[in-house]
């Protein structure tokens, strides 16, 4: 059938699951264990931590991934479009086109609002 | 095939149920995207392989980072727990719940919900030409008016995103006309 | 092959889990993810009858399904920063100004 096909998916992911597993536990059962409370803080590049777990970042981060969701959604519609390139010939490249100038129009706008800026 | 299609299931349902009853937002946001990924395998044992992609890329891999985004630009805290207050509404919501997921599966194995005529896209079919490039014979042909129509709903939904998300500066607002 | 009532069965499932979190939980992030598990239930329903079918107007709807889906999601979390913004909180208890 179809699925032989994602046996090798399958060895992967029971690969990378034992690997993860056997290595804790090795680890954590062959590791010298002797805890002091230097050793309990969070790591933070051999500096006292500082600060709270979560920090608030800023907006500009969500802007970016904003605009990357929306320009991801588009590449997912170009895939069948390439495969299907030679048979569509120009019609399939007129009607992506029409898409693609509209979308265009959106990343325009965000350009001028100055969204995109890092400041 | 079976099998893995149950393994699949029980993962997600627990994905899904970890999603409602987790207090800390990022843990949520984790098991969605748990959730996700067993459905993308449930696609791909459906002969679906092109939305197991687009289910991976998009849901599990662009929405979700932007759910992520969210939950640190806020800064969120924990919930209160759920289960240490069982108020009387919350015990109606869960039966709400219930009755929706029992009349839906009766609905579906209603009689009124049988099958029609089987399409040409059968298994081997998919095989034989690919799925993507299915995918795209169809989209191009007999969709093609909903497929522009995308292209405008996306714009729109960046610029009200653009609208809504940036910080309103006193200046650049009045340089603008 | 996998029966498709099994298929449409854990959808029904994910669906009412999927209800069950937009009533019970109170902070509005984790009530949109749940709307979001409700859609990928809808689209889990479709993805079945299509391939039950075996037609492709299922696996087209899936498409629509995720785009509105990614659509919403943009606007949706911008509402929620703007929300946060204005009042400070995101208990949706206490957005109450429109209460009758």
């Amino acid at each position: 059938m179809l699925l032989e096909q994602y046996l090798p998916v399958l060895a992967l992911i029971f690969l990378a699951l034992g690997l993860g597993v056997a290595l804790t536990l090795v680890s954590i059962l062959l590791g010298p264990k002797k805890i002091t409370p230097a050793k309990k803080k969070p790591f933070e590049s051999g500096m006292p931590s500082d600060g709270a777990q979560y920090r608030r970042y800023s907006v500009r981060f969500y802007m970016v991934a904003l605009t990357f969701l929306i320009f991801d959604v588009e590449i997912v519609f170009f895939y069948p479009w390439a495969v299907k390139f030679r048979e569509l010939g120009f019609y399939g490249l007129g009607v992506m086109s029409v898409f693609f100038v509209i979308l265009t129009l959106g990343l325009v706008y965000d350009w001028k609002k100055g969204a995109l800026e890092w400041e | 095939m079976l099998i893995s299609f149950y393994i699949l299931a029980a993962l997600a349902v627990g994905g899904a149920l970890s999603v409602v009853l987790f207090r800390s937002p990022v843990y949520c946001a984790l098991s969605l995207v748990a959730t996700f990924l067993c459905l993308a395998g449930i696609y791909v044992l459906l002969n679906s392989e092109f939305v197991a992609a687009i289910q991976v890329l998009i849901y599990a891999g662009a929405i979700m980072v932007l759910f992520l985004f969210v939950i640190m630009l806020l800064n969120l805290r924990s919930d209160k727990p759920l289960r240490h207050s069982w108020t009387w509404p919350k015990l109606l919501g869960i039966g709400f719940a219930v009755a929706i997921i029992f009349q839906l599966i009766g609905i579906f194995h209603s009689p009124a919900a049988r099958m029609g005529p089987a399409g040409k896209y059968s298994t081997e079919y998919l095989q034989q030409k690919g799925a993507v490039e299915v995918v795209g014979e169809v989209l191009f042909t007999e969709y093609v008016l909903p497929f522009e129509i995308i292209s405008i709903l996306l714009m729109v939904a960046v610029v009200g995103a653009v609208i809504l998300a940036k910080r309103r500066e006193p200046a650049s607002t009045e340089q603008t006309p | 092959m996998i029966p498709v009532s099994h298929v449409l069965t854990l959808s029904a499932i994910l669906f009412g889990i999927g209800v069950a979190g937009v009533i019970l939980r109170r902070n509005a992030i984790v009530v949109f993810m749940c709307i979001e598990l409700m859609l990928n239930a809808v689209n889990l329903g479709f993805v079945a009858f299509a391939s039950g079918m075996q037609s492709m107007v299922g696996v087209m709807f899936v498409f629509f399904v995720l785009i509105v889906a990614a659509a919403e999601a943009v606007v949706g979390l911008s509402i929620i920063l703007a929300i946060f913004r204005n009042s400070g909180t995101l208990n949706i208890e206490e957005f109450n100004l429109l209460r009758w």
